[in-house]
């Protein structure tokens, strides 16, 4: 009886595993196959004409080298400065008393609640009216700190004891002493958390660029492969190859961070 | 080598009704060894804060070495400060965290590695030096943490209850040698703590808090003998004071204690003093260690008998502490000192007298000591 | 750097000025000041290629209500949101209550839960236009077990939005999974032993403890979820681009399509506000009949 519950549990288990992955699979698959015609069932799923033309395709044949700039650099710069700022932010928060503190906290607290839909328009016209439509400077503005992650910081720089800030102001630290020798170094974990979460909102964005871009040089690797889907349906092992090479950084990185992750998501669920 | 002076020194915490430090005045001389103690809450901690400079002063003068450093932030102290918990930096090894302080305030190198070595060998902990915080035991982390404070040759080195995450008997051992520290370093100390055999064993001079004020500051022999209040009477000494309300009756020419429990008769010497107690409430205090049985101790001067049945015999091994009531009163129990030698059993009725000399009367409404 | 103050208090003021300046000036102008001049924009007729800008008072608004596509997309975004929400919460919930169990390879089927979750979103819809297509793996599979569907699914105005529907519960199941795993890792062990103790299987154990204990993190599930959904946009763009016939055109889609292809802020504006006061009904009504207290 106990044999028979644990093998249906995992039969379930495999289903689900199969659903999730599934999709996965079959994309990795078709991007191998030299044959264009991917619709033929039933459908060979290791393709006896296995061959890498398409990846060498996507270099060759579309923008993708200038996407791929587009994307590292702006994810790059995002990640970068949302670490520093919102160590900056969290550890003024966490740390230090001034004018208006309360006020200014309550604010970024109810700016969670505001859906972004409605941020777009007046972003648009502000980075309009400075000439930044169509530019990378357009592109990464608006996401170089997050509210998230000042939270996170915050949250983090509360839960090391206040003893050690007091030993190092006696040893004789300022407090961009104190933040830069004393906090960031025992706060990796946390960082680790606001560099991994920024990266992948960050390579992963579409919405924004798809807004700010007019040109095709200055699109990202999702708002380009998004582009060619359309010109692109009746090749379909070219388009998988694409998404499968832009969904390599965001999956190497989450398995290799994944405990990060997953604390990161399971503190921000118990505070909601 | 520094004096600490605090004049009128007050802390009320925004937002709260009562002032932490109503207002302390110390004067603290050059190489003393100073304990604060009081109960939880007495204000001990942020007395010493202030010091340090963690902790605002709401109003008042805290000089050192006669400078005001009221405004002055902690590094600019020359203090060192030593903590609970040890606050030893996580990431840093032993080396690190007890250069951290010399580099930022830019001693060279050769200088740095020479007062560590010192250090490091003072407090016998040279065999640490590259481990990390998390590797060492509390023993082992107090040690390091008083040796940062020592790298950095302050002028005050100020502990918060450096000892009580310690288990009993590496208390004790860290009692000793933070004596002896003092006696090699020469430095004014501060030190804080909640246990009274703590302040009595370590401090040339304590200062005893309750709710924000200081009580007494005095030599521990003094604290014990002559304690100025109520308070400081049953704080110090353990087991504490024995106390029993009643008042001072006047019986033709002989002065009396009276209470529902018993009366005795007072030596005449202390007619002056008391006469303005007649008929009114006053505290009689008195110490276990001197009240005697007056079958073993004829040669004491001792106050008149009071007769006593015992409620309870706690054997410590060189002595054993009885607990007793006085006869026809069941209901206060009070404790005294005896040697073992005597076995003494529940239900045991004695004579006992207090040495005249130990006798202590208290005001009931404002606690001062009255004799 | 070296700085000189006449107080500890002062110090920290200056410093958390110093740590606080750029943060601040950034969220100052693309999060503060854009909330407030959504408003603004959304009372003008206000066109980027029209130099001039009438202030129009509520004419936007009146006009959003009489827009046939604008009551179609409510629609379809209120659809969207019912449809998706308690079903993706209930999947989440499930995913962490079997991988909460004790087994083997527990690593490896978290990540391939949570994959679709990290995945881009252009890249889950490229792989989904592919399934959903006539001649795609889901008509195959279906054709397998004996249902001859042959229907292209997101040009069919029937099934164009369930379609974008399901593919949204497939990928944020496994994100919410892992908030559900946390709370059901502090769920003390010995609840469910008094629960066995008493008879309970392992069904009645999940409806009796399980779903109980993780209420408030089911609250934060489905309040992120919801937010989410009403402003679905990615998959709507590339899969379907609102159609046909606007039978997936969702709120989120109309305040783009009027905003950034017609260029209409004001119009714009005023459909995203529509839409974020809608957002913060919903919310509020989800705090008000479904409380997230924990026992």
């Amino acid at each position: 009886m106990d044999k028979l519950k644990i093998i249906a549990f995992y039969s379930v288990l495999l289903a689900f595993t199969a659903l999730y992955l599934g999709p996965f699979l079959f994309s990795i698959s078709i991007s191998f196959n030299a044959d264009k015609d991917v619709f033929e069932w039933p459908i060979e799923f290791f393709p006896s004409n296995a061959t890498v033309d398409n990846y060498i395709a996507v270099w060759e044949e579309l923008p993708f080298s200038t996407w791929l700039f587009n994307s590292v650099f702006i994810t790059l710069i995002q990640t970068v400065t949302n670490i520093f700022f919102s160590a900056l932010a969290g550890f003024a928060f966490a740390r230090l008393s001034f004018k208006g503190k309360n006020f200014i906290f309550n604010l970024l607290l109810s700016s969670l609640m505001i859906p972004g839909i409605i941020l777009l328009v007046p972003k648009f016209i502000v980075l309009n009216e400075f000439g930044l439509i169509n530019s990378y400077a357009g592109i990464i503005l608006p996401g170089l700190v997050g509210i998230t992650n000042i939270f996170l910081m915050k949250q983090f720089f509360e839960t090391i004891p206040k003893d050690l800030d007091e030993a190092a102001l006696i040893d004789g630290c300022s407090y961009f002493k104190m933040f830069w020798k004393i906090f960031l170094p025992i706060s990796k974990p946390a960082l680790a958390a606001v560099a991994i979460y920024t990266f992948q909102g960050s390579w992963n964005e579409f919405l924004w660029p798809v807004i700010v871009t007019v040109s095709e040089d200055m699109y990202t690797l999702p708002l380009g492969m998004a582009s060619l889907r359309s010109e692109l349906l009746t090749d379909w092992p070219l388009l998988m190859a694409g998404t499968i090479l832009i969904s390599l950084p965001t999956l190497a990185i989450f398995i290799y961070f994944q405990k990060y992750f997953v604390q990161g998501v399971a503190s921000s669920g118990l505070k909601g | 080598m520094a004096s600490i002076q605090l004049k009128n020194i007050r802390k009320v915490y925004p937002g709260a009704e009562n002032a932490t430090i109503a207002h302390a005045n110390l004067d603290i001389k050059d190489k003393e060894f100073i304990v604060l103690v009081g109960p939880s809450g007495c204000g001990k901690s942020t007395l010493l804060r202030m010091i340090a400079g963690l902790e605002e002063i709401t109003a008042g003068e805290m000089m050192i070495d006669a400078t005001k450093v009221n405004d002055l932030s902690p590094k600019d102290r020359d203090i060192a400060f030593v903590f609970q918990n040890y606050a030893l930096y996580p990431h840093m090894t032993v080396f690190e965290n007890m250069a951290f302080g010399l580099k930022l305030r830019g001693t060279p190198k050769e200088k740095i590695e020479v007062a560590i070595n010192e250090a490091a060998k003072t407090l016998n902990i040279e065999h640490l030096l590259d481990r990390r915080p998390k590797d060492m035991s509390g023993g082992q982390r107090q040690r390091v943490a008083i040796g940062r404070a020592i790298v950095r040759n302050p002028k005050v080195f100020l502990f918060d209850e450096p000892l009580s995450n310690l288990d009993a008997s590496l208390r004790v051992q860290m009692r000793t040698e933070i004596r002896k520290l003092h006696r090699e370093l020469a430095t004014t100390m501060v030190y804080v703590t909640h246990d009274q055999i703590e302040a009595m064993t370590m401090g040339d001079r304590i200062v005893v808090l309750k709710d924000g004020e200081v009580m007494q500051f005095d030599t521990p022999i003094n604290l014990f003998n002559n304690p100025q209040n109520k308070f400081v009477a049953g704080f110090i000494g353990s087991p504490s004071m024995n106390f029993l309300n009643g008042h001072i009756h006047m019986d033709g020419d002989k002065i009396q204690f009276r209470s529902e429990d018993m009366h005795f008769s007072l030596p005449s010497a202390f007619k002056d003093k008391l006469l303005p107690y007649v008929d009114k409430k006053i505290v009689y205090g008195f110490r276990p260690e001197y009240i005697y049985d007056k079958a073993h101790e004829a040669d004491k001067q001792l106050s008149e008998d009071v007769k006593i049945k015992i409620t309870t015999v706690e054997p410590i091994g060189s002595e054993t502490y009885l607990y007793f009531s006085y006869l026809g009163c069941p209901d206060n129990t009070f404790c005294m000192r005896t040697s073992s030698q005597h076995a003494y059993q529940i239900g045991d009725l004695l004579t006992v007298g207090v040495d005249i000399d130990r006798l202590r009367f208290f005001d009931f409404e404002t606690e001062e000591r009255v004799i | 750097m070296k700085l000189r103050f006449s107080s500890v208090k002062q110090e920290q003021q200056v410093w958390a000025m110093i740590f606080l300046f750029a943060p601040l000036l950034l969220l100052g102008i693309f999060v503060f000041f854009p909330i407030v001049f959504a408003f603004v924009v959304s009372f003008y007729d206000w066109n980027l290629l029209i130099p001039d800008k009438p202030f129009v008072g509520l004419a936007n608004y009146s006009e959003l209500f009489k827009d046939e596509v604008f009551i179609i997309s409510i629609k379809n975004t209120i659809i969207y949101t019912i449809g998706v929400v308690p079903t993706q919460t209930f999947a989440a919930l499930f995913l962490a209550f079997i991988m909460n169990q004790k087994i083997k390879g527990r690593t490896f089927f978290r990540i391939a839960f949570y994959i679709p979750a990290i995945t881009s979103s252009v890249v889950t819809s490229i792989i989904f236009v592919w399934i959903y297509s006539k001649p795609g793996l889901l008509n195959y599979l279906l054709a397998g077990i004996g249902i001859d569907a042959q229907i292209d699914w997101l040009t069919n105005p029937n099934t164009v939005l369930p379609s974008i529907m399901m593919l949204n519960i497939w990928t944020t199941s496994g994100f919410f999974m892992v908030s559900f795993l946390a709370g059901l890792q502090s769920i003390p062990q010995s609840l469910y032993e008094a629960a066995k103790i008493d008879g309970a299987n392992s069904w009645q154990q999940f409806w009796n403890i399980t779903v109980p204990m993780v209420r408030p993190i089911t609250f934060f599930v489905m309040v992120m979820s919801l937010i989410g959904c009403f402003q679905v946009f990615d998959q709507i763009f590339i899969m379907s681009s609102g159609g046909p016939d606007n039978a997936s055109t969702t709120m989120s889609f109309f305040v783009y399509q009027n905003s950034f292809k017609y260029f209409k802020f004001g119009f714009g504006a005023a459909s995203a506000v529509v839409l974020a006061c809608i957002i913060f009904a919903s919310t509020y009504l989800q705090k008000k009949y479904f409380p997230s207290e924990a026992y």
